[in-house]
């Protein structure tokens, strides 16, 4: 507690003798109106009242000195035993602040700052307690608004993003789509141009007709794609769990890969077979997504190496590539819908596949992370299939 | 026989640059191609195109850039710009591009021929 000599200064009371002591300590604290300063009985029963408290609370003096201070409080709060605990906390601490909601003689509430201070006698024991409550109600509507304004222009920032990111999708998948059907129309198109000419010879059939193939089979991955986004989406993905070895599954993707002539970079290391329940056809997708990937981000003759290996309770699929590698950002982005990294924003491809791959394996309790390559140069995608699929 | 026109096919989609190589040559143009951007600036540096088609979005270096770059080269006669593009704003990247025309994808084998003959006997 602050003793009067302390508020006014040494110098000042030693001009104006009759403002000393007592009388002018309560003179002082009487005419402060911005805080309520009152005394309350260790029991609790106000004391003395200000006219600070008489703004701020609405009692006069004669109407709440006598009185018990749990009238300040809220039904709830009284009935938590509040008011009590709060001036034991007091006697105990010395002091103790609090912030909370404190009600008016009229009924309303006010949001109040409140500091209790133990007035203790020689012996150390409390004989009184002081409390001082600032009425904060406008401050705190004011830190509302704020934090209102903050969260809007969060939320704002956030829908521009999304805007942001549906037209960079819309662009990159309408260039994705069109490039294919260009081809298909010109190459139909120039087939029986040069046909009806009398000039189409056997070279010159299957070149067209091989540019035909490349082309539907890429709007087909392109279609597959956007229709998984589509389900995932919405919700209703369809996996069918069963026993899958996750080494007869690798082998299949990478037997694909080298019927298209993109499977001398690719190197298996294995056990024999690895179980797991998982949907058979989505391991492929996932796996063939991944090396795809790892073929696409590293130049030849670099290889591509698939591990697969038994962890305690999990079969771990590791694809490793050569190629530029991942920063920390882009390795927790790039499993984003439309997260692609800025340096392979011209990479064909819309971008999907590996948030694809990330909601399948997330469909079978599992995880997917990439990462820097440790033993040099280019990046490390895991995938962790649990053994058994827990709901 | 001499070709009707020199033409420089800038695409990064393999199928579709053969494609357009093939259909303009049948048309009897003389035609080279390029990946991307900076396989077009090699290009250009040892062979002067009457027209580029050139496609925007691309690996390396895209069609902006390479345009940026293209226009620093020196030319007797500056090549016409045929944009190709998918985009919805193809209309503004050509104006930026400063393009003489665009092809929007998916296009056709007529659309092609008709703005290459069209450009190839344009004024300057």
């Amino acid at each position: 507690m602050t003793t009067p000599n302390d508020m006014a200064g040494e110098g000042f009371l030693a001009h104006e003798p009759h403002l000393r002591g007592e009388v002018a300590f309560r003179l002082l604290v009487d005419a402060v109106q911005d805080y309520a300063i009152f005394l309350l009985s260790t029991e609790g029963t106000v004391l003395t009242w200000n006219r600070g408290a008489e703004r701020i609370k609405g009692y006069s003096a004669d109407e709440i000195v006598g009185q018990h201070f749990s009238v300040f409080y809220t039904p709830d709060e009284r009935e938590a035993g509040r008011p009590m605990s709060l001036l034991g906390s007091a006697a105990e601490h010395g002091r103790f602040e609090d912030e909370g909601w404190r009600v008016r003689k009229d009924g309303s509430w006010f949001w109040a700052d409140v500091i209790v201070t133990a007035l203790r006698d020689e012996a150390g024991a409390p004989y009184a307690y002081a409390k001082i409550t600032r009425d904060l109600t406008e401050r705190r509507a004011s830190e509302e608004r704020q934090a209102e304004l903050l969260a809007e222009r969060r939320a704002r920032a956030a829908a521009e993003e999304a805007l942001r990111a549906r037209d960079r999708f819309l662009s990159i998948a309408s260039h994705e789509l069109k490039t294919p059907i260009a081809n298909l129309r010109l190459s139909s198109a120039s087939l029986l141009h040069v046909r009806e000419s009398g000039h189409l010879d056997e070279g010159r059939l299957r070149a067209g007709l091989a540019r035909i193939q490349t082309a539907s089979e890429r709007l087909g991955v392109l279609v597959a794609e956007l229709l998984d986004i589509t389900r995932l989406t919405a919700g209703v993905l369809p996996i069918h769990l069963g026993r899958t070895d996750i080494v007869a599954v690798a082998t299949d993707v990478i037997e694909r890969f080298a019927e298209a002539d993109m499977g001398s970079r690719i190197r298996l290391h294995a056990p024999p077979q690895a179980v797991v329940e998982a949907d058979a056809s989505r391991v492929d997708q996932v796996l063939t997504n991944l090396i795809d990937n790892a073929l696409k981000f590293s130049e030849p003759p670099a290889e591509v190496d698939v591990s697969i290996v038994e962890v305690p309770g999990a079969v771990d699929l590791t694809v490793n590539d050569r190629g530029m590698g991942i920063d920390d950002i882009t390795a927790t982005r790039m499993f984003e819908a439309f997260g692609r990294g800025e340096a392979v924003e011209h990479v064909p491809g819309m971008g999907l596949g590996l948030h694809i791959s990330q909601q399948i394996v997330a469909r079978h309790g599992g995880s997917i992370t990439a990462a820097q390559r440790t033993d040099g140069p280019g990046a490390t995608f895991t995938v962790r299939l649990p053994h058994a699929v827990t709901a | 026989v001499t070709a009707r026109g020199r033409i420089l096919v800038v695409e990064d989609d393999e199928s579709l640059r053969e494609t357009l190589a093939e259909v303009l040559a049948d048309d009897g143009h003389d035609v080279r191609v390029a990946a991307d951007g900076e396989a077009a600036l090699d290009a250009l540096h040892v062979w002067a195109p009457d027209l580029i088609l050139l496609d925007l979005m691309m690996p390396k270096m895209d069609g902006f850039a390479f345009r940026e770059a293209q226009r620093g080269v020196e030319e007797a006669r500056p090549p016409k710009i045929l944009l190709l593009s998918a985009a919805h704003a193809v209309e503004s990247a050509a104006d930026e591009l400063q393009a003489d025309a665009w092809l929007v994808k998916p296009f056709g084998l007529a659309d092609v021929l008709r703005a290459v003959d069209e450009l190839l006997a344009a004024p300057d």
